[in-house]
């Protein structure tokens, strides 16, 4: 048996959905892993920052410990060595199964764990990328990360599903050397049945972005059932033939996070969603470059 | 691609089981036996002497390049007058052993048993440095808290001056050592080289009439016409110069060849190839030679190199697995003035092996800020071939660690490196690199049992008696040493080897009388990450939290964890300490801090030859067999398990955070003070460095290291099921190479305890 439950503390008060961009920023960043030597998320040798809290629901999500914003306590059973009694708690559990996802951290104490790689981001062109969970719902936090990060001359890079306060995404872009952008589900209905996404700000927002100048680099997750058929394929490139972007990335399915949701004790729509062949990925990867763009499959 | 030529050279080599021939040691000590009151050295230039003049040779089908060591190939040869006992004990199971098998027949375990042992029993150098070893020693390494090694066959671990040999030739090198003996005539060094010279050109003229003669008979026009050539080169480079890259490749390997006769060692290395290889290279060029003939040329020379195997006791064999002869070669690095030295030989040297892929040579690449960027990719490319070759070194750390040992800035700049990982400034250094071996996790365990009913005892008194014993165990370490190396002066000198080492002629004075330019003697400390766990741990769990006394702690770790709460201590132990190889400032301080102390106080001792002890930091494969003879640990370690691999290596499984926390861990050790060498082993698998990009990024890796002031690093590019499917079908994969430490090998010939060692270090994919 797994478990997990959530910690009896304070939730985070969130950079809300539809607040200003004015607040200040908050002194700690909640953040659920940071990965070093992370070689595709933008260029160069790059540390991943992962930001916890996600207000959408995307049943394929590879990280479903990002969705709540809280810190919770899960228990991993592979690494359990079954004590008599179970403390429970984090700090005693000898094994490391109990586990605390969700660790609040200042400014300072990320910037130190990220500085750790500095010579290989200035050996290789790299840098960070903040990810999630969506990065727009620690949306102050990231924003002064990032400035900070630039300071440092790093490469910055957020992944993002645009769903969230446009005036701080729009900041959050101008510290940004790529946005690599999700573009999922097209029609507006089923986007927000199957995801929860607000699709037409999602669309504003991408939009906004390369308007003030922000170089985008749009990403399509490849799932069956859900993004993967020709007519959404085709909605995304009619949608994005009125920017001059050069490059799209396309993210085959994969079930690398289906231990999760067992470890979450959460349900799995796509257990048994077999990911895609590579004549598919190949086919599809031919009709995006057939619009001219540069394909770069698996980001 | 090879030519059929090339693969039908390399399907020969592996063909036949390997044997052993006696031929080297009955010669030897036929000759031995009748020179009894001449100077030591004169003995054996006139025992090597005899076996030049008198080994079977052979030129193989096909061969472009001649001279073998023994007819068949991969043959072991013996070295009775070092060490003739565990040869005796070792006879009969030399088929069957775990690692490193070799067929002897009955006939010759006879001969051996009933000519040879008789002859060398209290004869040898074993004799004399076990009845000088003092009991304290003797007793320190059984304890196998240090070992001295080489007390069993020669030293190696040396590279001639090759370009003394090829810029001179072998006549004017005979004439300018006769002018020296008739000016010294009592100098027993000048005449053992002259009596070495004369013999190696008789030698080489013997493959001159053996090609003659099997050119008469083969009955076939093609291959006459090879083996005439081949003729002529040797009729040649007997005693003039070579000019051209084809006779300067064959007088090289004549040399290397010959050299094995006289001291049956390990590791004659090759030093930098690109270098001294470079102007015969291009006088070919410029003669219009055709590149594809010069690539085959060298690829004959690479396949060569696989055939001098060496034959190793059981004991030295868990320590070395895999027979590692160490055709060791550096590509690229810095020129006397300081610029990159990467040239198109440095290049070609890749590809070849690109061709081949075997484990021999073993090449390594030196890499330094100024680093031709497609020479770096070149270097990148063949990594990701997951082979292990070649090895990578830093200039940035590895010349001033040099120039802090006394050697000048322009040698500094020409290091290469000898057997797996030594440094050494060739042509120039004697250097006993692999002298002996320092078990520092040993030495942890002894202080923490003395201290178990030491009620009032801190973790610093702990440290405190663990820098004591330190300082005391390596002052006999220095001690065995240098009996061991005063045994090699008297029973194995190599004047032909020291009439190419700077300033043996100089001096009148063999290597092994402290005739080199560079003096010093090499020896490793094991166990860092182990130890640095193991105090961080032990700290936590016993002084900071203070979950047991130190004396319950104590037992639990000599239960070996079995009792009640052992399992679950082991798994705190485990998994709740900060570990080595994460990039984390408290645990990687208490390694680079004892690491350091140990350095300090190897560089205090001299040996007999004017030269000082370097520290140096590796494995090779000894992390199992030194870990076999250490309790349970406070890291969590079961009793007797293996340690960390390579040297600098995290604990396998320990490093957590990925390559790059990896080699910010291994910086914070002072790499400068490691002059001997050091070992890292990163493991990657094929998915994180696939296309272009991942090419790139794997030479930005190699930059990032370079930087970090790292010395040493080797990949193995492989994925676990790869091995495991290896495992269960050796037939299959029995071309198959990984890196096991220093060097390559063949993963079907390694035993399945390092097998699942080389499976088990964590592979680093995302």
């Amino acid at each position: 048996m797994t478990s997990f439950a959530e910690r009896p503390m304070s939730s985070k008060p969130n950079d809300c959905l539809e607040g200003g961009g004015d607040g200040a920023a908050p002194s700690t960043g909640r953040v659920f892993n940071i990965q070093r030597y992370s070689l595709n998320d933008g260029e160069g040798i790059r540390t991943v920052v992962f930001l916890k809290g996600c207000p959408l629901s995307c049943p394929w999500c590879s990280n479903p410990e990002s969705r709540s914003s809280k810190p919770q306590v899960i228990r991993r059973e592979t690494k359990c060595i079954h004590c008599e009694v179970c403390s429970w708690d984090v700090a005693e559990c000898p094994s490391g199964a109990l586990e605390l996802v969700g660790t609040d951290m200042t400014m300072d104490e990320l910037l130190k764990e990220i500085e750790k790689d500095d010579v290989f981001y200035r050996s290789s062109g790299g840098g960070v990328t903040l990810s999630g969970g969506e990065v727009l719902t620690q949306a102050r936090f990231a924003i002064e990360l990032l400035k900070r990060l630039k300071r440092l001359g790093y490469n910055t890079a957020i992944e993002t599903t645009g769903h969230g306060n446009t005036a701080l995404l729009m900041e959050m872009g101008k510290y940004c050397d790529e946005v690599l952008y999700d573009l999922k589900i097209m029609d507006p209905e089923t986007a927000k049945k199957t995801t929860g996404i607000n699709l037409q700000r999602s669309l504003d927002n991408f939009r906004g972005l390369i308007a003030q100048g922000t170089h985008v680099v749009p990403r399509i997750p490849l799932i069956p059932g859900y993004t993967m058929h020709a007519a959404n394929i085709q909605a995304i490139l009619d949608y994005l033939s009125e920017f001059d972007l050069k490059e799209v990335h396309l993210l085959p399915f994969h079930q690398f996070g289906a231990n999760k949701y067992e470890t979450f004790e959460m349900e799995y729509e796509l257990k048994d969603v077999p990911v895609p062949t590579d004549n598919e990925v190949e086919a599809i990867k031919a009709l995006v470059e057939a619009r001219g763009y540069k394909v770069n499959v698996g980001g | 691609m090879s030519t059929p030529r090339i693969e039908r050279l390399k399907a020969d080599l592996f063909k036949d089981k390997r044997e052993i021939s006696l031929e080297r040691a009955l010669l030897y000590t036929e000759s031995h036996k009748q020179t009894e009151g001449q100077h030591t050295l004169v003995r054996r230039a006139l025992a090597t002497a005899h076996i030049l003049d008198n080994v079977a040779i052979s030129i193989r089908s096909d061969e472009l390049i001649a001279g073998n060591r023994t007819v068949k190939p991969r043959a072991g040869i013996m070295s009775p007058e070092m060490d003739p006992y565990w040869l005796d004990k070792e006879l009969d199971i030399f088929d069957t052993r775990p690692q490193d098998q070799f067929h002897i027949s009955e006939e010759d375990k006879k001969i051996y048993r009933e000519e040879l042992l008789p002859y060398w029993t209290k004869r040898s150098m074993k004799d004399f440095i076990n009845s000088q070893f003092p009991e304290e020693i003797k007793a320190a390494t059984a304890q196998k808290i240090f070992s001295v090694n080489q007390t069993d066959k020669g030293q190696g671990h040396i590279i001639i001056d090759f370009e003394r040999l090829l810029g001179n030739g072998l006549g004017a090198l005979l004439d300018e050592l006769k002018d020296h003996s008739v000016k010294n005539p009592d100098n027993a060094f000048f005449s053992a080289v002259v009596i070495l010279l004369e013999a190696s050109i008789r030698h080489i003229r013997r493959y001159e009439t053996l090609a003659r003669e099997m050119a008469k008979t083969c009955g076939d026009d093609g291959r006459a016409k090879e083996l005439l050539q081949i003729a002529a080169l040797s009729a040649k480079i007997a005693t003039e110069k070579p000019e051209d890259f084809f006779e300067a490749i064959q007088l090289f390997w004549y040399m290397n060849v010959i050299l094995q006769y006289e001291s049956n060692a390990s590791s004659l290395s090759l030093g930098r190839f690109d270098q001294y290889m470079l102007p015969f290279y291009r006088a070919s060029v410029a003669k219009g030679e055709s590149p594809e003939a010069l690539k085959e040329y060298l690829e004959s020379l690479w396949v060569k190199t696989n055939d001098v195997v060496l034959l190793r006791s059981t004991g030295s064999a868990k320590f070395f697995a895999g027979f590692p002869t160490g055709y060791t070669i550096l590509l690229g690095g810095l020129t006397a003035n300081g610029r990159s030295a990467v040239n198109e030989l440095s290049t070609l040297c890749l590809d070849a092996y690109q061709s081949i892929r075997l484990p021999q040579p073993n090449l390594g690449v030196r890499v330094n800020e100024l680093i031709d960027r497609e020479f770096l990719r070149k270097t990148a490319e063949t990594v990701r071939m997951g082979t292990g070759i070649p090895q990578i070194f830093n200039d940035e750390v590895v010349v001033p660690a040099f120039l802090n040992r006394g050697v000048s800035l322009e040698d500094a700049r020409d290091y290469s490196v000898v057997g797996c990982v030594e440094l050494s400034i060739p042509g120039k250094t004697y250097g006993l690199h692999d002298i002996a071996m320092f078990n520092l996790l040993k030495v942890m365990e002894l202080v923490l049992d003395r201290n178990k009913d030491n009620t009032e005892v801190t973790f610093e008194q702990l440290l405190s008696e663990i820098r004591q014993d330190i300082r005391h165990y390596v002052k006999l370490m220095a001690e065995g040493s240098n009996i061991c190396d005063i045994g090699h002066r008297d029973w194995a000198p190599v004047p032909l080897l020291s009439s190419f080492i700077s300033d043996c002629i100089d001096n009148g004075k063999d290597i092994t009388y402290g005739g080199a330019r560079y003096n010093f003697s090499g020896v490793q400390g094991i166990g860092i990450a182990n130890l640095s766990d193991s105090l961080a741990s032990l700290k936590a769990f016993v002084f900071d939290e203070k979950r047991a006394t130190f004396k319950e702690f104590i037992e639990v770790l000599e239960s070996n964890f079995e009792g009640e709460k052992g399992e679950q201590i082991r798994a705190r132990l485990m998994n709740r300490y900060d570990k080595y190889g994460n990039d984390i400032d408290g645990v990687d301080t208490y390694g680079s801090d004892i690491l350091r102390f140990y350095c300090k106080e190897v560089e205090q001792y001299a040996n007999p030859r004017g030269g000082i002890f370097t520290p140096g930091s590796y494995t090779v494969s000894a992390h199992v067999p030194l870990g076999a003879v250490v309790g349970a640990t406070p890291d969590g370690r079961h009793s007797g398990d293996q340690l960390a691999d390579g040297g600098l290596s995290p604990m396998v499984g320990k490093d957590q955070k990925g390559p790059t926390a990896v080699l910010k861990s291994v910086s914070k050790l002072d790499n400068y003070l490691l002059s001997n060498g050091s070992l890292l082993n990163v493991k990657f698998t094929p998915s994180t460095l696939e296309g272009e990009q991942g090419l790139n990024k794997l030479a930005d890796f190699l930059r990032a290291f370079m930087k970090l002031k790292l010395q040493h690093i080797q990949f193995n590019v492989l994925n676990a099921d790869t091995l495991r499917e290896a495992q269960q079908r050796p037939e299959d994969f029995a071309g198959l190479v990984v890196r096991v430490a220093g060097y390559s090998a063949f993963f079907v010939e390694l035993s399945k305890e390092i097998q699942d060692d080389i499976i088990r270090r964590t592979a680093h994919e995302l």
